[in-house]
Formats: structure tokens, sequence, C-alpha cells
């Protein structure tokens, strides 16, 4: 065999590349695939074992946003929860992003006690997992209450109320993020580290050059700091948004659905996680384009 | 052995000349300025002229307005300082709370809960939580954490290695157009979310039937409850959060200079030779990272483990199985609690205080490893790969 150095370099290469593409067969390609051809088609698991098909169109589709509702609570519609997890993950994206870079931000400053400060900032990489926020978290009654309560009996939130103007209507969503902010805390380990070395990675001298010309601190970061580090900020937004969408509610509503609902609806569990797909694809595409136009004005 | 010497004196050459260059300040002086602040004037090739040791300091009149900036500097320093205190103090004590928070519920005896006298410290200490909790998670005792450690730590070395393989050819083998193509296979298996292929993926687990082949030999096989088919999800790429790890790797090996491979190339490294004996040692920093990632996440994983194997001993599985937040759950923790330890009566708190416990006995190995090893995560978070 007489093979030229690059054919024989790709062959061996591709003995590296083996495992993942056979993963990507068979845990996502056919699974994917599967998915899609469960999602129009009624599925009976009968008691003999095996599963039978009966094709339906896109009755499942229709079944999931007209009348099927959450297995958790039977009050909720399936609509209503998608569409709730989207607000979420709107309202939540932006705060984590900006929370995470402010934490790095901190964690970059030279101060005694660094270590300590960064060792504790990264803690949040742990306290994230699910199942360590589900179970720092307190049940009252049968409801949830992630918040600590700090803030809302405090005197500082007394005395807004209270003393000044400002109507209750913009007070109360302030209160509210000040009350979760764990719960966006804990979601900004991995951020905090990619923005923490993000900024490591700024030369020096850039930031010498600024002094030397004269710029505030202030000029500075957003001359410097924010346009070296934007495309490092896509990259979060996008982790975020993932981050956000791995731990949501449609995990269990989809299991729930196919395995544990009487009668298991596989169907619509397939029809569900199509629809999530594609929710998370379109709410990725949004944000990478408006991110496009922010890094291409940044140069 | 003359050969691998030299090897490793080039690998060691050109590693240096890969690294930024040591900073040689060949000549540099202070000078003061006008506002009597001293700057740093780099002084690049010409003869270095240090300022003279003995000089008795001059001291600068300054003018009125002078005076002022001087002193509107240091008002705005140190209130920048203390601002920065607080913040970092503040922010500190957010992310402990819920720990501090703990102190008093999970110490305190269980019948004592809710004493309304009690803000931090309990009137009666007491480990019945802890025990509770024991009883709970930990079935076969210390073995259950041993086996979600050496789980976990499986996983990793797994994950690890194969992200490593996949992301270096990614990054360092030229197909031409099937680079773009893995880089998008590997994008989106990065971006669908996992859940929404959970149906499917179980159906595939309950018959195994690797393509079609392992019907020549038999019938498939059900490996959910196995744990054979976590192992292979990250054996073949695909376990927690796998993608972002390939990418991760790749990122880091586009970044390495081609000078070390082509050094390895005239020395008669093969293509493997290459990759485990000059990449790999190279790659530490990416490594570090990604394996402490990996560590924690699937130690903390409940996703996998509770679907795919769901009878098998992980902590975090069984934390979120056992102290699952519905009513069926509550009361069985209570009864439990009532029958094995007698309680006169068990309620909400009780069922909060022994979750807690549970998540307290769960973090321990945690915290262990991150406080070992999070000065290697500081330390090589610049060079890692992670941002490119």
């Amino acid at each position: 065999m007489n093979l030229t150095y690059e054919t024989k370099r790709k062959l061996l290469g591709f003995t590296f590349l083996i495992p993942f593409i056979l993963g990507f067969l068979m845990f996502f390609a056919v699974p994917l695939g599967q998915t899609i051809y469960y999602s129009f088609q009624k599925i009976e698991v009968p008691e003999t074992g095996g599963m039978s098909f009966t094709f339906l169109g896109i009755q499942n589709y229709v079944d999931l946003f007209a009348t099927e509702v959450s297995t958790v609570d039977s009050n909720v519609q399936i609509l209503r929860v998608l569409l709730d997890e989207n607000s979420y993950m709107l309202i939540n994206m932006p705060l984590i992003t900006l929370l995470s870079l402010f934490l790095a931000l901190l964690a970059n400053r030279q101060f005694k006690g660094r270590a300590i400060v960064r060792m504790i900032f990264f803690l949040p990489i742990i306290l994230g997992l699910d199942v360590v926020t589900e179970m720092l978290t307190v049940s009252t009654g049968s409801e949830m209450v992630q918040s600590n309560g700090l803030f809302a009996e405090g005197l500082v939130t007394r005395l807004l109320v209270q003393y000044t103007a400002i109507p209750t209507t913009y007070l109360n969503p302030i209160i509210q993020f000040v009350e979760d902010i764990f719960s966006v805390i804990a979601r900004s380990g991995v951020q905090t580290l990619v923005f923490l070395a993000a900024l490591q990675s700024i030369s020096p001298s850039m930031y010498e050059v600024a002094k030397i010309e004269g710029a505030t601190a202030y000029e500075t970061f957003w001359k410097v700091t924010i346009p070296s580090i934007m495309h490092i900020v896509m990259f979060v937004v996008i982790y975020t948004i993932i981050d956000l969408f791995l731990t949501s509610q449609i995990a269990e509503e989809v299991y729930n659905f196919g395995f544990v609902v009487h009668g298991s609806k596989i169907g619509v569990a397939s029809a569900l996680s199509v629809v999530y797909i594609f929710n998370v694809l379109i709410i990725l595409g949004l944000a990478l384009l408006a991110f496009r136009k922010v890094v291409s004005n940044n140069g | 052995m003359a050969n691998k010497r030299q090897k490793a004196n080039i690998i060691a050459a050109t590693k240096q000349s890969a690294s930024t260059p040591p900073v040689t300040t060949q000549g540099s002086m202070t000078m003061p300025n006008s506002e009597g602040k001293s700057i740093f004037v780099p002084n690049r090739g010409a003869v270095a002229t240090p300022p003279p040791l003995n000089q008795p300091k001059k001291k600068i009149k300054l003018t009125n307005e002078q005076n002022l900036y001087m002193a509107k500097q240091k008002v705005g320093n140190f209130s920048m300082g203390v601002i920065t205190l607080i913040l970092i103090l503040g922010l500190c004590f957010v992310i402990l709370h819920p720990f501090l928070k703990l102190v008093p519920t999970v110490l305190a005896n269980l019948e004592d809960l809710g004493n309304p006298n009690v803000i931090w410290i309990p009137e009666e200490f007491s480990t019945q939580s802890f025990e509770m909790a024991s009883y709970f998670i930990l079935k076969q005792g210390v073995m259950t954490l041993a086996y979600s450690i050496f789980y976990a730590l499986a996983i990793m070395a797994i994950q690890v290695f194969i992200s490593a393989m996949t992301g270096y050819t990614m990054a360092r083998v030229n197909y031409k157009y099937g680079t773009p193509i893995l880089f998008l296979m590997v994008v989106l298996a990065f971006l669908v979310p996992r859940q929404s292929l959970l149906v499917a993926q179980y159906v595939y687990f309950q018959h195994f039937d690797a393509f079609y082949i392992m019907r020549l030999w038999g019938a498939e096989t059900n490996l959910i409850g196995n744990p054979a088919s976590l192992y292979l999800m990250a054996a073949l790429g695909f376990g927690v959060n796998q993608s972002l790890m390939i990418l991760i790797f790749s990122q880091f090996f586009k970044n390495i200079p081609k000078e070390l491979e082509e050094a390895a190339l005239i020395d008669g490294c093969g293509f493997y030779r290459t990759y485990f004996k000059v990449m790999i040692p190279n790659a530490i920093p990416a490594i570090v990272i990604v394996a402490i990632l990996s560590f924690v996440w699937n130690y903390g994983d409940t996703y996998f483990t509770r679907y795919f194997d769901p009878d098998g001993q992980y902590l975090g599985a069984k934390l979120a199985t056992v102290f699952a937040n519905n009513d069926t759950q509550k009361r069985f923790v209570q009864d439990t609690a009532t029958r094995l330890f007698g309680l006169s009566k068990a309620s909400d708190l009780t069922f909060d205080a022994v979750k807690q416990a549970g998540v307290l006995i769960f973090l321990v190995p945690l915290l262990a490893v991150y406080l070992f090893a999070q000065r290697w995560l500081v330390e090589n978070l610049e060079n890692s790969g992670l941002v490119g």
C-alpha cells in the first residue's frame, strides 16, 4: 500500500472519530428519526410486549396544543407549560449572563483573599446541579418556596414600600428578583468560569495602552474589556439557553407521557419532543441573529 | 536511546516557543510625572539606566488644582474599594446562605423543629436527621457513596478519553468536507435537548440490538436497569454534556502550534504516538477543566441514572427520588420518621430537615474534590481552550 502522508493521516484520524460517529448514529440520528416517526403514530403497548402502530397524521400535534394537560398539574395545559418555559428562559437568560459577567469581573480584580473569593464564586458549579438546587429549597405546605424571605421581610423593603412613592407594580418584580437571586446565581457557575478565562486572556498591554492614553476605568471597560469578550458573551448566551432548557419541566412531562400516564401516550410524548426541539432551535437562532449584529458592529 | 532524548529536547524547545515568551524587561525606569505619580516606561533595546538608588526623594510642590485632583483620586479609589468589598462580601453571603441556613434545621433535634426561638443555633444538637437521611439514601452504607464516586470517576475517565480523541481529529486533521460536517454534528448534538430524545433512546435500550448485529447470536437484550447503557453512552460520545467537552478540546487543540506536530513527525512519531506522547501531555489544562466539570456533572447527574438505570445505587438519583416534592414521598418519609425514631409528630419540617441532611451527605465528596481541585481550575483556566 502506498499512501500519501495526508491520506494516511486522514485514515488514522478517522479511527479517533469512530466512537463519536457510532454514537451519533445510535444515540442521536436514529432516536431523532424514531421520535419524528412516533409523533405521527398512535402507539399501543399490548400486554404481550412489542408495540403496535397506527398512523394518525398530525392528530398528536393537534391534541398536544388543543386538549392535553400537564401530567404534573391537570389544571395547566401543555401549551401553557411551553409558554411558561420560554418566558422563564427569556427573563433569566440576560440576568444569568450579566450576573456571571459581574462575578467574573469581581473575581478578576486584585485584592487580598482573592483565592478564597474565587473558590466561593465557582461554588455555583456544584450548587447548580439540579438535584442540589431542588434539595436546598424548602417545601412548606405543598408548594416550593425557593426564596429565603430574607429580603421581602427586610428593613430595606419595608422602607421602600412604605416611605417612597415608587408604585408597587414596579417594586414587586425587583423584590421578586432579589428574592430569587440564589436561583439565578446557582445557574451561573460555568458561565462565571468561562468569563473569567476570557478576562484573563485579554492582553495586559491593551489596558496599559488605555491607561497611557488617559482612559478612565469606565471607558476602559466599555472600549477594551467588552469588545474583547464579545464572542464569549455569545457563547455564554447559547450555553445559558441550552442549560435552562435542559433543566426544564418538559423532560418530566415527556417521561410521564411516555411511560407513566395510563395508556402511555408515547405518540404525544414524541410530538412534544419534536415541538420542543423546534422551540429550542428557534430561540437559539434568534439569539444568534441578534448577536451576529452586535459582534460584527464591534468589529 | 539517544533518539528519545533528542526528541524530548525538541519537544521542550517547541513547548517554550509555544507558550508566551518570558517577559524580559530589558530596561525600564520609573519616572515621576507631573502629578507626582510614577508611571512605568518600558525602554526596549536601549541601554538600561537604572535610577540611582540613594537619591533623596525630591518633594514636588503641587498646585492647588493638582492637590484637589489627587484628593479626588484618593476618595474615588477608596470608595471603589469599599463598594467592591461590600459587593464581594454580599455575593459570597448569598452563595453561602443556603448552607448557613441548613445549620439550625439539620443539627436540631427532629422534635424541636419549628421552634420560634431558634434562628441560627439550635437548642439541642442532634444527629438524628443525618441518621435518617443515611437510612434513606445510603442503603448499603458507605458502599453506596463509594459506588457513586466510582461511577462518576469511571465515566469521567471515559468522557475525557473519548472527547479528547474526537476533539483532536476535529481540530487537526483536515477533511475537506468532513470537518465542517463533523463540527455541525457535534453542535447539533449539543443543541438538541436530550430529553426530547428520551422516549426513543429508552425504547432503543429496552430492545438493545446494536445495528442488528446482535440478532446474529441471539435475541436483543434489555439494557434498561443495566449500568452498561450509561457507560456505552459515554464511550460513544453522548454522556452528560459531552459535546461541549468535545468542543472545548477541539478549541484547545486548534491553538497548539503546528511545529510541535512537525517536530514529532521528523522524529519518527506516527499519528498515534504523536497524539499520546506529544499532544496529550501538552493538553493538561484542557484535560483538568474537562475532568473537573465531568466529575461534577456525572456525580450530580439524575437524568441518565434515573431513566436508564433506575435501580442503581446512585446518590444523586436516590436523593431525587426519595425526596421528590410530592405528597406520597413526604408521607413516606414522615411515616418512617415516626416509626423508626419514635417521633411524636412529623411535619413538612421533618421532611425538609432529613432532605437537607441528605443533600449535605451528597455534597461531602463533591466539596472535597472541589476544594482539592479548584486550585488547578483557576491555574489552568487561561490555557484551557475554554475561550478561543
